[in-house]
């Protein structure tokens, strides 16, 4: 061989390992994606820490290469280091450790100080459930719908945790609309909550919530883990993570861990879990009808959880006396996306009437919500799995 | 120190010791044949009666230094050797001994064989020779290549849990597999018989959210009872005020408090005179174009 066939045949070879070599449009397609997810959160600050990782991470796993090259490098390739750091997805992880930082950071008071406001948390699961219903009906098989339908907890790690037990090919299409729908929340739930309240139970105020003793917190997760994995063995790995990092919160001798658990750790997770699960959408797992069906059902289960959550509680103040009354306003906050959906409780809340903050009383459903979606979760994983 | 150390030391092994014997337990004895003129080969090429123990725990299970044994009267008789990386059982799989009486063919090859047309019992003892795992009596009435099987791998307690197999129909004779053939998901293919629409599934999940958050409201209703209780107490206690005689109020508003805290703030902190002293220090930095950071680094933008 002469030295220029030499040469050509090597930058031959080197010509077929590139990107533009390999490219095909479905690539072009989801690197387009992976950039609206980015211009999304930097421009239009849609849940940044979490659009920018999947975003950029849709970026790295659709840059095109020779798969068949055997260079260890693609998500999907055993032994490369996405592969390795995609474990924590694949193995299911990632999300607990999420939950454990969530516990710590979650002030459970609002719930402790009106423990009723937990039904709500329980209503707006039905989301999960009505979006089962459908996709079962658009031909999806059990499992599949199960992992589908966590989509309207609202809990990304959830859906994450519980798609790659039921259904691993759909994870990440589950997990980038669950995402996708928990920043869209601000446009999603208002027209709902106003399209189901009245004027007048929108104006409702609620009593403020009673003080909360320390050793009512310390008791809420040692009893909340108890309580709920003994009805729900199948959720421990959610659950008992997130009392737990709630009790690191509040037993107030292990303040250092609590705040590693709930800063550092939380974010070097959700580092490792964005970018993985943006990097796992490569466009032949992505670019599908099934992609375009989830998120529908992950729209529907957005719109019947925020409803269910506010109509639960208007069916709740027909029981309730008069000065006990809830405003229906915090029944989207069953959903568990924290803090968003009781922030907006309270912005459509104040915009009603400038003096009747919901916040706290929001946050009570909210972090049911965690919890409800999290048994939920632990259900069809028990029933399904 | 030394106590904390050694009481510490001692929860350890005492852990790990009682880990491992749980786990152990989850070793069953799962197939077995007696008589084998046409059926598995072993890497010998011969045929032998075999012996097929399941892990039924969902963790892999280390099995060496287990008993294997034919007789009651020794429980010590074959000890599973130490040293040989394949006595790691993958969870839920299969590990098959050949009761062939000739132990100096390796690790899977039993010092004693199975006796055709009698009875024969088989034991699995613990590796401290006396706690029993497993044992069944195979009957005499199984023949030549058919095996005496649990009916489902590693499920079921008596002689009922086991069946013979003749390799005809479903009775498949499964050395080192499964013996349930499963394709699919039961549970799975229960939910797309039984609840096609889903409502069923909705109805139970449900049920169950709504009992659990229920159980941990109702729970905590009355621990903030006792709470809100505890918390009037020690404040009337506090202010010398007697419980029995005067109710306290039953919560404080917030915005009661805010206001009583207000003013408090403006009683006790009145801002009517301030002492106009105006202090500069020199700041003083020591520089040196080594130790800067500005040519290298700036600071990270900031919407």
């Amino acid at each position: 061989m002469s030295f220029g066939e030499f040469l050509l045949s090597n930058l031959t070879e080197f010509w077929h390992l590139t990107g533009f070599y390999n490219a095909t449009w479905q690539h072009f397609v989801m690197l387009a994606v992976g950039l609206f997810f980015i211009w999304l959160a930097i421009k239009k600050n849609f849940e940044p820490m979490l659009l920018v990782p999947i975003g950029f991470g849709m970026l790295i796993g659709n840059i095109p290469f020779n798969t068949e090259a055997g260079l260890e490098i693609g998500i999907y390739e055993q032994g490369s280091v996405l592969n390795i750091l995609y474990n924590g997805v694949s193995a299911g992880w990632y999300p607990p450790l999420i939950f454990l930082g969530i516990g710590a950071m979650t002030d459970f008071s609002a719930l402790i100080a009106n423990p009723k406001l937990m039904l709500i948390g329980a209503a707006a699961q039905f989301g999960i459930f009505g979006a089962y219903i459908v996709a079962l009906a658009l031909g999806f098989a059990p499992d599949q719908a199960g992992a589908i339908a966590i989509i309207g907890g609202a809990d990304g790690p959830t859906a994450i945790f519980l798609s790659s037990k039921l259904a691993p090919n759909l994870m990440g299409a589950i997990a980038v609309s669950a995402y996708s729908y928990m920043a869209l929340v601000p446009v999603i739930q208002p027209p709902i909550m106003r399209l189901f309240t009245t004027k007048k139970e929108r104006l409702i105020k609620m009593r403020p919530a009673r003080a909360v003793a320390q050793s009512e917190k310390i008791i809420f997760p040692i009893v909340g883990m108890i309580l709920t994995c003994f009805v729900v063995p199948s959720g421990i790995p959610l659950l008992g993570m997130l009392f737990f990092g709630n009790l690191l919160r509040e037993c107030g001798v292990t303040t250092r861990l609590a705040k590693t658990a709930s800063n550092a750790l939380t974010d070097i997770v959700t580092i490792l879990l964005g970018m993985t699960v943006g990097a796992s959408t490569q466009a032949s797992e992505f670019l599908t009808t099934q992609t375009i069906f989830i998120f529908f059902l992950g729209f529907m289960a957005f719109i019947i959880a925020s409803s269910s959550g506010v109509l639960f509680v208007k069916l709740f103040n027909l029981v309730l006396p008069k000065d006990k009354k809830i405003n229906p306003l915090i029944g989207n906050a069953g959903v568990s996306a924290v803090p968003m959906s009781a922030r907006i409780s309270n912005n459509l809340g104040l915009e009603y009437d400038p003096s009747n903050y919901l916040l706290m009383h929001a946050m009570g459903p909210n972090v049911a919500g965690v919890i409800g979606s999290a048994v939920a979760a632990g259900v069809l994983l028990g029933f399904l799995a | 120190m030394k106590k904390t150390i050694l009481l510490l030391m001692a929860a350890l092994i005492g852990g790990t010791l009682s880990l491992s014997a749980q786990a152990r337990r989850a070793l069953k004895i799962n197939e077995v044949m007696v008589e084998n003129t046409t059926n598995f080969v072993d890497d010998f090429g011969q045929r032998h009666g075999w012996i097929e123990l399941f892990n039924s725990a969902h963790a892999p299970l280390e099995i060496s230094s287990v008993y294997l044994t034919d007789d009651p009267a020794n429980p010590t008789k074959y000890p599973v050797p130490l040293g040989d990386v394949n006595t790691k059982v993958p969870k839920r799989q299969h590990i098959l001994f050949w009761a062939d009486g000739n132990p100096s063919h390796g690790t899977f090859h039993l010092n004693f064989t199975l006796k055709a047309g009698q009875d024969n019992w088989i034991g699995l003892y613990e590796a401290d020779g006396q706690t029993l795992i497993d044992s069944i009596t195979v009957p005499a009435a199984l023949t030549a290549n058919q095996t005496f099987a649990r009916r489902a791998d590693g499920e079921g307690t008596g002689v009922e849990a086991w069946e013979i197999r003749n390799d005809e129909g479903d009775k498949y004779v499964t050395p080192s597999s499964n013996n349930i053939i499963r394709d699919t998901n039961n549970k799975v293919d229960m939910f797309r018989v039984n609840d096609e629409h889903g409502f069923a599934m909705a109805v139970m999940a449900m049920a169950i959210v709504f009992s659990a958050l229920l159980v941990l409201a109702l729970c905590f209703l009355g621990i903030s009872k006792l709470g809100a209780r505890r918390m009037r107490e020690s404040k009337a206690k506090a202010h010398g005020i007697d419980t029995d005689v005067e109710a306290a109020p039953e919560h404080d508003s917030g915005e009661e408090i805010a206001a009583i805290g207000m003013a408090l703030y403006q009683h006790l902190n009145a801002h009517d005179q301030e002492s106009t002293i105006l202090t500069i220090n020199k700041v003083k930095r020591a520089y040196s174009p080594w130790s800067s950071k500005i040519y290298g680094l700036r600071e990270l933008p900031r919407r």
